[in-house]
């Protein structure tokens, strides 16, 4: 039985499966959820979610890892490294923009008691 | 107690739209699952065999994309400046909650060692896994360990912001030195031997540059800890 | 001279900017203004080299980034620099009496936003454009809730979960780009985008059109931007909607011209635009908050430029260069005026233009409504002129009709805004303005005015620039040589 989800193509349809499955909860509660931290959250679990579609989908089968080791020479037969360099990236700058949300939100807390998106009506809409 | 609910219309309403999003997406991704094609990553692989370090990932993010990496550290600085700003960085408050005895004591003992193992992931990111940024964040981590465990912890302000200031400065002036000298901006201008690959010393500028950026991130990602911890929760 | 200079100078400035406040209280706003001075003079000079350059970053593309110096990006690049130029100025006139709190930070983040706007016009990698989203938004919005007040928070609250939203799915794009074409270089991806699966294809764009359209202000994605210019100063509105919302504009459509050369989109964008733009002017009528109208008002230039560049000819994007161009001046003028007057008389509703008493203000502001309106004579006549005529010359009449009503409403709050200004009153209290306020003012008005009676000094110009941005053969050679 494990031969079967040891192929490449059950491999990519479980990675699809997955991803789009926690891009799903995150895109329900950034829709419904009206507490802002609940929305930070679930933006956080699609930025997740996305990456992990990425990363998943651009792995080689039998490569190795892009990194000399075990006495290895040249840099043959190895997984893609531009995509992991992408999400290291994009990883630092989605936490950074959250952390500015947070603190945003704790400011606006200090000052006005409300974390409601509904409540939140200093300007007219 | 029944296990029924009544679930608002807007409940229903966010899972049908978001769930029939989804399912589109789903079934165009599974009907067309991307192959293994030729990308640009295996002819920089090729070309890292001449250029780079040991760490292909390191070479992509220091060196093949290393403005992307510079944006980021743009991107970390302007966001640890936003928070500095919102949660008003010149006062500081402690933490309402005493810390627990043992807490002290195991974090007193950890401390050297986290340290140590975040400075040498950050040094050697040329070689094994890791690098500045994974550094930098172990490095912070110990700091944060210390921050919730000693109300009287402070960082000094005086020596961040000196360490910041100088990682982040001599970030753009190698690019800026790589472009006088070989006219591409963070092009590497120090000596590449191929016959140094797997040594601590190659690579020219890309473990210097690792090691700011390793800097950076440790210092800002411990500034944001800080400002967020020990900020003042009284109007 | 490199143009990496415009980010790698405000980046050094940014970092190295604890050390002048140590020299006196002044040192910041000199170096940042003598920074800006000089970014501004680089860019002419390479303005009038006029030959296309490809300025290598690392290693040479395909494989590395680099930025592609052509008459169009350097159009912008110009614009940009002259207008945050302008923008220095006028804080610098009035900062001896009214400073902003930390105003180290505020410097570095003008000057990161500026070179985010100028890297993202000038970049050709897609994901060396994400990380500029990335900066420019993080520092427009630390600057809308700069003031820290409960309305500026919500506006910064509400621009960054937007944004956020924007960077998720612009990833999944990019994502989705690179599994299947195997490149993050513009000019590659536009040699392979053709082959692509039709789904594929047509998911991809889906998410690049959201993505964008969250940060280009598209109805039905801009429901946030006025909440965000309520909120915010009217000092930062002026660079939200004179740089950051043009730079934007241009990368999108740079990347449809590339990657859609055909138009198959272009009849659904261009009807979206003209959508916007309705929807937008309908809105502005019943308005009473000065800086909202405005902000509905550039939402109904946005889409009348959407517009004009979704029809992917010449005479199009000629024509939205010029209502760029027009706009991006006039806007400047206007949210620096509110500025003004929302110091003098702090408020920013509608009445307090009845109370208005400068001669000067008051026609400098006519100068720039009369342009945004499209009234000839002045500079924003020529670009609305150039997209009817493109739009009856392409058969697409229902979108001409679209955009002549939207005008028409326009023109109603336009009119009623100038009845307020010249209505008699009796206040005698006059609004001295700043002898360099007048200066900045009275420049940006004469350069609308001379665009507008003689626009031959630019139109060749403005010509070029259009057919180098339709030129996709030029651009791919230029970048695989």
């Amino acid at each position: 039985m494990f031969e079967f989800f040891n192929q490449s193509e059950v491999i990519k349809i479980i990675i699809i499966v997955g991803s789009m499955s926690l891009f799903l909860v995150g895109l329900f509660g950034l829709l419904t959820q009206k507490h802002i931290i609940k929305t930070f959250i679930s933006i956080a679990i699609m930025e997740s979610s996305v990456f992990l579609l990425f990363i998943g989908l651009s792995y080689k089968q039998t490569f190795l890892a892009p990194i000399l080791a075990d006495g290895q020479q040249n840099f043959s037969q190895m997984n893609d490294p531009v995509p992991q360099a992408m999400i290291l990236t994009a990883i630092v700058i989605g936490m950074a923009v959250l952390a500015l949300g947070v603190s945003f939100t704790i400011e606006y807390y200090k000052l006005t008691s409300k974390t409601n998106i509904d409540e939140m009506t200093s300007l007219r809409n | 107690m029944s296990l029924k609910r009544d679930l608002p219309t807007s409940t229903m309403s966010g899972f049908a739209l978001s769930a029939s999003l989804v399912l589109t997406i789903l079934n165009i991704l599974l009907h067309n699952i991307p192959n293994n094609i030729q990308t640009v990553g295996d002819e920089l692989l090729k070309l890292n065999q001449t250029e780079g370090v040991a760490n292909a990932v390191t070479t992509v993010v220091v060196y093949f994309r290393g403005f992307d990496t510079l944006g980021e550290i743009a991107v970390l600085f302007i966001a640890s400046l936003g928070i500095g700003l919102m949660l008003d960085a010149n006062k500081r408050c402690d933490i309402k909650a005493k810390s627990n005895f043992m807490l002290q004591t195991a974090s007193k003992l950890l401390f050297p060692i986290i340290m140590l193992f975040g400075i040498y992931v950050m040094v050697y990111g040329h070689l094994s896994p890791g690098g500045g940024f994974q550094g930098g964040v172990i490095v912070a981590s110990g700091v944060l360990l210390l921050l919730i465990s000693f109300n009287e912890f402070e960082l000094s302000h005086k020596v961040v912001s000196m360490l910041e200031m100088f990682a982040g400065a001599s970030y753009v002036i190698i690019g800026l030195i790589g472009l006088l000298v070989l006219d591409k901006f963070l092009g590497n201008f120090l000596p590449n031997d191929v016959a140094n690959m797997g040594m601590l010393l190659s690579g020219g500028i890309i473990p210097i540059i690792y090691i700011i950026v390793g800097v950076k991130v440790g210092s800002e990602m411990s500034v944001i800890s800080e400002n967020l911890i020990k900020r003042c929760e009284d109007v | 001279m490199s143009s990496t200079l415009f980010i790698a100078l405000p980046l050094l400035f940014g970092f190295i900017s604890p050390l002048f406040s140590k020299f006196g209280k002044n040192t910041t706003a000199i170096v940042s203004t003598t920074m800006q001075l000089f970014l501004f003079l680089l860019s002419l000079s390479l303005l009038v080299d006029a030959k296309p350059y490809v300025e290598v970053i690392s290693i040479n593309p395909p494989l590395g980034i680099s930025f592609v110096l052509t008459k169009v990006s350097l159009f912008f690049v110009t614009l940009f620099t002259f207008l945050m130029l302008m923008f220095s100025l006028y804080y610098m006139s009035y900062r001896k009496t009214i400073p902003y709190k930390n105003e180290t930070k505020f410097f570095i983040l003008i000057n990161m936003l500026l070179a985010s706007a100028v890297g993202l016009v000038l970049s050709s990698d897609i994901f060396n454009i994400y990380v500029f989203f990335e900066i420019a938004g993080i520092s427009a919005y630390i600057l809308s809730a700069y003031k820290k007040t409960p309305s500026a928070l919500e506006a910064g609250i509400k621009y960054l979960l937007t944004g956020a939203i924007a960077s998720v799915f612009l990833v999944f794009a990019i994502a989705l780009i690179y599994l299947n074409i195997g490149s993050l270089n513009l000019a590659v991806i536009s040699l392979s985008f053709e082959e692509l699966p039709h789904n594929v294809k047509i998911l991809i764009s889906i998410l690049l059109l959201v993505g964008f359209g969250f940060k280009i202000e598209i109805f039905p994605l801009n429901f946030w931007v006025s909440d965000v210019y309520e909120g915010s100063s009217a000092h930062v509105n002026t660079l939200f909607s004179a740089i950051v919302v043009k730079a934007y504009l241009f990368v999108f459509f740079h990347i449809l011209y590339l990657f859609l050369p055909s138009g198959e989109f272009s009849i659904f964008l261009i009807y979206l635009g003209a959508i916007s733009m309705l929807v937008a002017e309908i809105v502005a009528l019943k308005q009473t908050n000065l800086k909202r109208l405005f902000a509905y008002s550039s939402l109904g230039q946005i889409g009348l430029i959407f517009t004009a560049f979704a029809m992917q000819n010449q005479d199009g994007v000629q024509g939205a260069l010029y209502i760029i161009f027009a706009h991006s001046i006039a806007k400047t003028i206007i949210f620096l005026s509110l500025t003004t007057i929302g110091k003098k008389y702090n408020t920013y509703d509608i009445e307090v233009l009845k109370k208005l008493n400068s001669n000067f203000l008051k026609v400098v502001m006519l100068i720039a409504m009369l342009s945004l309106l499209g009234i000839p004579l002045f500079a924003g006549f020529v670009g609305k002129f150039l997209t009817l005529k493109t739009l009856a010359v392409n058969g697409t009449f229902l979108a001409m009709g679209i955009i002549l009503l939207a005008s028409l409403l326009e023109a109603v709050y336009y009119f009623k805004l100038v009845g307020f200004m010249f209505v008699k009153n009796e206040v005698k209290e006059v609004l001295e303005i700043n002898k360099t306020q007048k200066v900045i003012f009275a420049s940006l008005a004469i350069i609308l005015i001379i665009v507008g009676t003689f626009p031959f000094v630019v139109s060749n110009f403005l010509l070029d620039s259009a057919n180098v941005l339709l030129d996709n053969h030029s651009f791919i050679t230029m970048l695989m040589h």
